[in-house]
Order: C-alpha cells, then structure tokens, then sequence
C-alpha cells in the first residue's frame, strides 16, 4: 500500500490573517487620512476655540479663560460688522459673477469651432495661475497712476484724466475690483462644471423639448438648467466655502482697504490674530466663518438632495 | 514556469511599509553625522526688510559675507517686504524658531517680543560708550522703562521731511512750511493738476506722517507716563477735521490705496507737488528722471498750530532666545556699530543715527552731496532729531503703543473721517475706544 504523505501545512502569519479581513485593512488604508485630518484640521481647530476663548497673544501666550468676552468685543466692533457684510457681499458677488460667466463659457465651448481644443485649455489659466502673479497683474491694471485700463479708456476718449475711476481707491470700486477677480479666478471651474453637466444630458431629452417648440432661452432654463442644477450646487458649495474663507485676493489686492472697505473674515482674522499678533480676537474673528458655512452648506446639500433626478 | 510579477494587495503594503521605514529612520540614522558635522560650520542669518535704497542691501550683504568669511562663520542675508516684517515676526515668535537676528522696520517689536529676545543692554551701553549718547528717539525704540533693559539694538530711524516741487510752489507763491499752506496750497495746485499725496493707507508712511499732523496739533493717543489713551480730545478732532480738508481740497482719492511705495512713484512721474517721505524718494527719482530730481526740495515738516513735529520709522535689531547662535549675532552687531558710517554712506543718507557721536556733523552727504543741485539740498536732515519722534510720543514706547501701531488706529481714523465714513467726532472716539482697549489689555498683563 501506497502512502501519500498529507500536505504540510504551513500557518500563516497573524498579520497576514489580519490583512485579509476587509474591514481591518480598510482601516488601515484609511488610517493616514483620518491621521491628517485629525492632526491637521482638528487639532488646529479645537486649539483655534481655546484661543478664542483665552486672553493668548503671541508676545504673552497666556491660556487664560476669559469666556466669551472676546466674541463680545469682536462683534462691538464697527471694523468686524463691516467685515462681515463685506465677507457675503465678496463671497456671494464673485460667485454669481462667476457663474454667469461659467455658463456663457460652457455654452460657447459646447459649439464647434476651429481651435476649440486649445480655447478650452487656455481658459483653465485663470484657475491655474498661481494666485499671487494674477494679483499682481491684475494690482497694476487698478493702480491709481498707471492702470491700462484707465489709459486705454483715456485714449479712447471715454474719459478724461481727471474722471479716471479710481478702482481700488474708491471703497465700491475696490470692492468691485474683489469681485471681479475673484469671480475671473473661479470662472474656469463654473465653466468645467458647466461642461459636466451639460453633456451629461441625453440628447433626445434636448431633441424632444425643440420638437416640442421650445427655444433657445427655453430649452436653457426650463429644461437644461433644472437637469444640471445638483451638480452645479455642488461645484457652488466648494466656490462658497472657499471664497468665504479666502485672504489671499484681498490682501494682495487691497489689503482690506481702502478704510476696511474690502477687509473680509480671513484678512481680518490673520490682521488681528497674526499682524497685531492678538491670536485669542483674531481666532474668534476666524471662528465666525464655521456656523455661516455649516448652514450653507447644510441647506445646499439638503437642496441637492431633493432635486436628485 | 513563469513567475508572476503581480503586484499583490499583501506586496503593496509590505513594500510601502518598507519605504516608509527607510524613509523615517533616515534622520535617526544619520543624526550623529550631520549633528558633527554642523557643529564644524557655523551660521548665521539674518532676516531684515528690503531696504527702499537698493544698494544699501547690496552693500549689507557684502558687509555680512566678509564678516562671515574672516570668522568662519557662513551668514545668510533674506531680504523680505517691508510690509511683511510684522507676520515675519510673529511666525518666527510663535514657532520658536527662524533666524538668529530679527531686523525691525517700523515699529511692533522691541517691546511686543520682549519676553522672546536677548537683553542687549551691555552692548548698546559699549557702543553708546564709544560713539556717544543715544537720542531720544533711539531710547523709544528699544528701551524699556520699567527694568531699565534693552531688548533690541536700535540701528537707525527714518525720518520723513517734506518732499516738494519747487517750480511749482514758486509758482503759486506758497512756501509749503506749515500744514495750512500745505491745505492751501495743495488746493491751488490740485486745480492745476498735480495734487498732494501722503497716503491713507495701511502702511508704514502714513503711519508716522499723520502722527507727526497729530502731534503738531497738539494731540496724541497716550500721555507722559503711558498710562492713559488721551486720543479722545478737542486737539484730536482738530486734527482730523484738518485731515479731511486736506484730503478734499488738495488730494485725491488715490491716496486711500497706497502702499509705502506709491507716493514716491506719484512725486516722481512728476505729478505730485508735495509728499511726505524719507529721502528715497529723491533718490530713486534721481535715477528715474532726473529733472523732476532738481526740482524737488527737501524742508522740515509742516509747522502745525502747536509744535513742529513728525513721526519717524524705527529700524532695531532683535536677537532671538531662541537663536541658534546669539554669540555671532551679538558680534556681528558690534563689528556692524563700528563700521556704521558705511552703512550710512551706502544708504546716501537714508539711514539717520541714532548714537550723537557715529557720525560726526557736518555729516557726509547730508552736508555736501555731489549729485544733488545745490549740494547742500538735503543739508536740513541733518537736525532730524530735533524734529522727529517714534510712535509713543509723548510717552515711552511699550507694548500697546506697538500694538496701536501695527492695527493701523491713527489712520483709520483719518481716513473714515476724510472720506464721510463717520464725522471727526465720531472717528476719534472709534480710535480711542482701540488705544483703550488695548491698552486695558497690557495694562492688566504688564
């Protein structure tokens, strides 16, 4: 009689057992994210309440408790309530802004025409450019004294030297100038969302609303617009939370100014909390941004829900 | 018989785990090496602002290389913004870390970051020894009154003369020495296109000037002792209505965007009549256009209904505790105080001294400058210290007034009363409830 000897089995490694349960490696896979974000947004953030809850400045890092009274102070402020407006109207301006021009862009790039490929890529710069060289561009063509903008209107005969506009010493020039800026940086992203959504509609949808007589404007906002609104929403919730919580555009544009007409909660906040080194006003200042952005943010995702298709 | 070369899920990790390893025990491993071999080498660095006349950091850089190579000591020079001297700071402070020796322009710092710095008090005493009395000015910059310490070397001020174009206020038969003649003035020669500039801003310019108007007016944001806001007062509203005329009648709202460097370009593209400003002014203009140059003059402040008086900006040195090596950075300074008659050659007399003796009067270039028509042009700099004073005047400097300071409070309330943001009345109670609450804050931590 033959014997066959059993097969050795070998153990194999505990890690190697653990490794092979879904749940332990996805664990482990998703450990250095929940790692960062917990080492690089909540700690900082639950050090931000403290500080704005203490009596901490930089040149005397004291943890005291002063309960709200910075928070009171704050909102006292003339400074912070005009920082506030200032924060919706930059916010909220250059996002409506960059919406209609994102669906303008989209509707042009969505026809055919010579150099198309090339036109789509060029207009993601705006986006693309590091934000500190476009400000700076953007600085000089606003300056009081040597704005092309001013000179080619001069040259034109528009206006005088005299009339000249004066764009960031004027406080709703300046504020204008915020906008627009801002609004030219986020364009290219309304116009690629713009593109997602709107390719994503069947054509026979389209080709049934024509049939049935529906125009351009119709077809545009009575059919496309609706389809393609969850998706714009979520393109807006990121353009909301980031503009509402941006410095760089103000402070190199305007550094707040002129009289605190551009100032907005991240200037400000770096002003008071880094400049004038009052880190315990400034946190308090920054902290406002978090209960306008939770319901924002809250209400867009629960408005996205509801217009699911 | 082929062996799979698939990347499994198991290899992966394993693999990933290894590098990371690799890469983490790097420096463990490799500590002891470089730990040695830095301390063969040392550093030095340096952070100080970009100075408005180029070839005085050309002449600094030098100065600190071959300091660095007679001592075997490798120093680095970083050059930053004037306007980010302030977030420079205090990302150094609340890190703990950054460069040996902390350049200051302007004002916040020598007081604000006191607990972070060196005493230096032994080597401004030497050098005041050898080279003479420190100023008053000089005393306001890094001087703390309460335990008779110094907590920066105080390098230099700037002072801020008036700048005018004098074809044009010969033309109009106005001499621009008081601020009335400046407001009637300027008005006539706004008409005719070329209006006043000093700016409402937030930067260091008009910082000191409208301290200057304040105190000319007799007003100012603390007392003698330092121990009260006095802003709110009839002599401070007088100021700012003044400021709001002068801003309507002979400026323009061009003013209200201006950084530190605006109202030089606005003198020498030849369309201002009249600014407030360090000499670079005059010596960028001297390189850019050469005929609105000889035509700009240089005189005292304005006289104002009270006193002759206006605001200069501090520079000052700092020495971090935290300071990898502070033995250099002290040598450094002092190998630099006795060489500061270069620094103030190589500045073409930017940089005003703040020790009586360091350079001896008449000074050279002040007293006879060979590219300037007449030569004596800016001879009147050289009485600066009878007519300019750092922010805390009357007062010493501490704390809180550096903190009014770098919150912009004096021209915030200038410009929200200029531009009809809020009456005199109104803005000068807003800036008084800042000093006083700033105040309150360092009085009940100091």
């Amino acid at each position: 009689m033959v014997s066959i000897a059993e097969p050795v089995v070998k153990p194999a490694p505990r890690y190697r057992f653990l490794l092979d349960r879904r749940d332990v490696l996805g664990g482990v896979l998703v450990a250095p994210a929940i790692l960062y974000v917990l080492l690089l947004v909540g700690l900082p953030f639950l050090l931000a309440v403290y500080y704005s809850v203490s009596a901490y400045t930089i040149y005397d890092p004291s943890w005291r408790f002063v309960g709200l009274s910075n928070f009171r102070q704050i909102v006292q402020n003339p400074v912070f309530q005009d920082t506030l407006a200032n924060t919706f109207l930059f916010t909220f301006g250059s996002q409506f802004l960059g919406l209609v021009l994102g669906k303008f862009g989209a509707l042009l790039l969505l026809r055919q025409f010579p150099g198309r490929k090339i036109v789509r890529a060029l207009i993601i710069l705006p986006w693309a450019v590091p934000i500190a060289l476009a400000t700076v561009a953007w600085e000089w063509m606003f300056d009081s004294l040597y704005s092309v903008i001013n000179w080619s209107l001069i040259s034109l005969g528009v206006i005088t030297r005299s009339d000249a506009p004066n764009w960031l010493g004027n406080p709703h020039l300046a504020m204008l100038c915020v906008i627009v800026v801002n609004a030219w940086r986020f364009f290219p992203f309304a116009i690629v969302i713009f593109l997602a959504g709107m390719t994503s509609i069947p054509q026979d949808v389209i080709d049934a609303a024509t049939v049935d007589g529906a125009g351009f404007w119709r077809r545009n906002y009575q059919i496309v617009l609706p389809m393609i609104l969850p998706i714009v929403a979520v393109g807006l919730i990121f353009g909301i939370v980031f503009t509402f919580t941006d410095l760089s555009v103000v402070f190199l544009l305007t550094k707040g100014g002129p009289v605190n007409a551009t100032s907005v909660l991240g200037f400000e906040g770096f002003q008071v909390g880094i400049v004038s080194g009052d880190v315990s006003h400034g946190a308090a200042i920054s902290l406002f941004m978090l209960p306008v952005l939770f319901f924002v943010v809250i209400g867009m995702l629960h408005f996205i829900r509801r217009r699911e298709i | 018989m082929s062996t799979s070369k698939r990347v499994t899920r198991r290899r992966l990790l394993k693999d990933t785990g290894l590098a990371l390893l690799a890469v983490g025990s790097a420096p463990v491993l490799s500590t002891p090496f470089v730990s040695s071999a830095m301390a063969e080498s040392k550093t030095l660095s340096i952070v100080q602002w970009s100075h408005f006349v180029p070839a005085y950091d050309q002449w600094f850089d030098n100065f600190a290389k071959e300091w660095g190579d007679k001592n075997h000591i490798d120093v680095t020079v970083d050059h930053i913004p004037v306007g980010d001297v302030a977030a420079r700071a205090a990302a150094e402070a609340s890190a703990g870390s950054g460069h040996d020796l902390f350049g200051w322009n302007g004002a916040g710092g020598a007081h604000l970051y006191r607990k972070f710095l060196v005493d230096v008090t032994d080597l401004v005493e030497s050098v005041e020894k050898k080279y003479g009395k420190i100023t008053v000015i000089g005393r306001q910059i890094g001087y703390n009154q309460d335990d008779k310490t110094w907590s920066a070397f105080p390098d230099f001020y700037i002072n801020f003369p008036v700048m005018y174009r004098k074809s044009m206020w010969e033309e109009i038969g106005v001499v621009p020495d008081t601020w009335d003649n400046v407001r009637t003035g300027g008005a006539k020669l706004k008409q005719k296109g070329n209006p006043v500039g000093i700016s409402l801003g937030h930067s260091n310019d008009p910082n000191t000037t409208w301290r200057g108007l304040l105190w000319s007016y007799g007003g100012a944001f603390q007392d003698e002792s330092g121990k009260h806001v006095v802003l709110d007062s009839k002599e401070t509203v007088e100021a700012v209505k003044f400021v709001t005329a002068l801003y309507k009648e002979a400026m323009t709202a061009d003013v209200l965007s201006w950084n530190d460097a605006s109202n030089n370009q606005y003198i020498d593209s030849g369309v201002s009549s009249l600014i407030i400003n360090p000499i670079s002014a005059y010596r960028t203009a001297q390189q850019l256009n050469k005929k609105v140059a000889d035509d700009i003059f240089v005189m005292k402040p304005p006289k104002g209904p009270v006193r002759q008086i206006m605001g200069g900006a501090a520079e000052f040195y700092g020495i971090w505790k935290f300071a990898r090596n502070k033995e250099a950075a002290l040598e450094f300074l002092k190998h630099y105080a006795d060489n500061w008659v270069d620094a103030f050659k190589a500045s073409s007399g930017y940089n005003n001294p703040i020790f009586a003796n360091i350079v001896p009067k008449p000074m050279p270039l002040l007293s006879d400058d060979p590219t300037s028509t007449p030569r004596d042009k800016l001879s009147v700099l050289q009485t600066s210290d009878e007519w300019s004073a750092v922010p805390g005047y009357p007062g010493p400097a501490w704390p809180a007034t550096d903190e009014i300071y770098n919150s912009f409070i004096v021209c915030d309330m200038m410009a929200k009363a200029a531009t009809g943001a809020m009456s005199a009345e109104e803005s000068v109670k807003w800036a008084a409830e800042q000093c006083e609450r700033i105040f309150d804050k360092w009085l009940h931590k100091t």
